[in-house]
């Protein structure tokens, strides 16, 4: 019992100076409300770059196309009759 | 008034017609390290995005060594979103430096740092110092014992450099130590000296990319490689890599947003385990090598002249490559980007994990 005692006092010694410690800063919000709009805005924001990507996949792939047919280029200037 | 009279105003009083055509002329060849060419994009993308979160920081943080601290405590704290344009900002820094070395080390692999893109090269390697120094300069700002101990460290080694060392040091710190002057200091760097020279360096490279047009690794110059218009395909392919690069850089902005820790104390004692940046790390680490005293001369001086002696030949490195600038194999240089490859890769690992 004796041992159990002097063995709490130590252990209150030697973690009572981490009261006095600094607390630690946080660094993102931490209300649930909060996290969960910024997890559900990332998640919108993936999805809006995604779709962007796909929007800009096809792009290429129809420029890709006219390239292939050549309808991308432009005509020379007709020559003009005298 | 609609996009297309809009248009039509600049058009009736400016003629892009010449940018247009240049830009519809302009190609990029495909080969197999073109993967370079977007790491180049990337960079340039990811500067720009520093840029600004740069200035919205900057409008909430007040460089003195007894405000610094606190108002990054507030900025992250109490404004709206603070902690996100912070945490963006972070990673950005991380992310193009990431690149930069992705970069560089590609460069030195399909050698395209050959006859006559040298000086494409040069100002490279120029910008990689520079955006390393900008990393330093941000860390600081941050202004906790970690940053305060990191820059003691960092501006230390300048010390050992001979002749110059004692005086490179005092104007990095403005003083014999890191104080509240090189708070100072390094805001100037960071948020003037260093984005003013970066611009001029980043249009430097860029005008001499286009001046000799984009390399190819010299297995495939002879084969005449295919290339693809850089407007509107290669652009269009830069667009989405940028995208999905936005995304990475505001994924890890949100999950791991970088730690604040206590107010910096120039007088107190260095804190036990410190570790600097980790693209400082491989020198850390070489540094960590050497004993104190070799052959009577001091062996942080001899790691320091090593050091420099190693960037300063890797610089200079595309004046040596007389092979490659001839257009033959020059399996030795290769082996020597390999090596240094994977010695600051090994090391930054090691420095890492110790």
């Amino acid at each position: 019992m004796k041992k159990l005692f002097y063995t709490l006092i130590l252990l209150l010694l030697s973690i009572a100076p981490l009261w006095g410690a600094e607390g630690k800063i946080e660094v993102f919000p931490t209300a649930p409300y909060a996290r969960y709009i910024i997890y559900e805005s990332l998640a919108i924001f993936w999805l809006f770059i995604l779709s962007l990507v796909v929007i800009i996949k096809l792009k290429l792939r129809e420029i890709a196309r006219t390239q292939k047919l050549g309808i991308n280029r432009e005509d020379a200037p007709i020559p003009q009759l005298e | 008034m609609n996009f297309r009279r809009l248009k039509n105003w600049f058009t009736d009083r400016y003629d892009f017609s010449d940018l247009v055509k240049l830009a519809q002329s302009k190609t990029v060849p495909v080969h197999s390290g073109d993967f370079l060419y977007y790491t180049g994009g990337m960079i340039l993308f990811l500067i720009g995005l520093q840029f600004i979160t740069g200035m919205i920081l900057a409008f909430y943080y007040v460089p003195h060594p007894d405000f610094a601290h606190k108002s990054i405590v507030e900025i992250v704290t109490k404004l709206h979103l603070g902690w996100f344009f912070r945490s963006f900002h972070h990673w950005g820094a991380q992310l193009t430096l990431l690149f930069l070395f992705i970069h560089l080390f590609g460069t030195l692999l399909v050698k395209s740092y050959r006859k006559p893109r040298e000086f494409i090269w040069f100002t490279g390697f120029i910008l990689l110092g520079i955006l390393i120094f900008f990393g330093l300069s941000g860390y600081l700002l941050l202004w906790d014992e970690r940053a305060l101990a990191g820059v003691k460290v960092a501006t230390g080694g300048v010390k050992a450099l001979p002749l110059v060392g004692t005086f490179l040091m005092a104007f990095l710190r403005g003083g014999v130590d890191v104080t509240g002057e090189t708070l100072t200091r390094f805001y100037a760097f960071h948020v003037a000296v260093l984005p003013l020279v970066t611009l001029l360096l980043i249009g430097l490279h860029a005008l001499l990319v286009q001046y000799h047009g984009l390399s190819v690794p010299r297995r495939e110059e002879k084969n005449n490689p295919a290339s693809i218009p850089f407007f509107p395909n290669a652009f269009y392919h830069d667009l989405i890599v940028w995208l999905l690069l936005l995304g990475v850089t505001v994924t890890l902005a949100v999950f791991f947003p970088p730690e604040i820790g206590i107010k910096a104390d120039p007088l107190a004692p260095t804190p036990e385990n410190i570790k600097p940046e980790w693209y400082f790390l491989f020198v850390f680490q070489t540094l960590k090598l050497f004993p104190g005293e070799i052959l009577g001369l001091n062996g942080e001086v001899m790691a320091i002249l090593l050091i420099v002696t190693a960037m300063g030949l890797l610089f200079l490195l595309p004046l040596f490559d007389k092979k490659s600038s001839r257009g033959e194999a020059s399996p030795l240089f290769t082996w020597i980007s390999v090596g240094y490859i994977a010695y600051i890769v090994t090391m930054t690992i090691i420095g890492y994990l110790s």
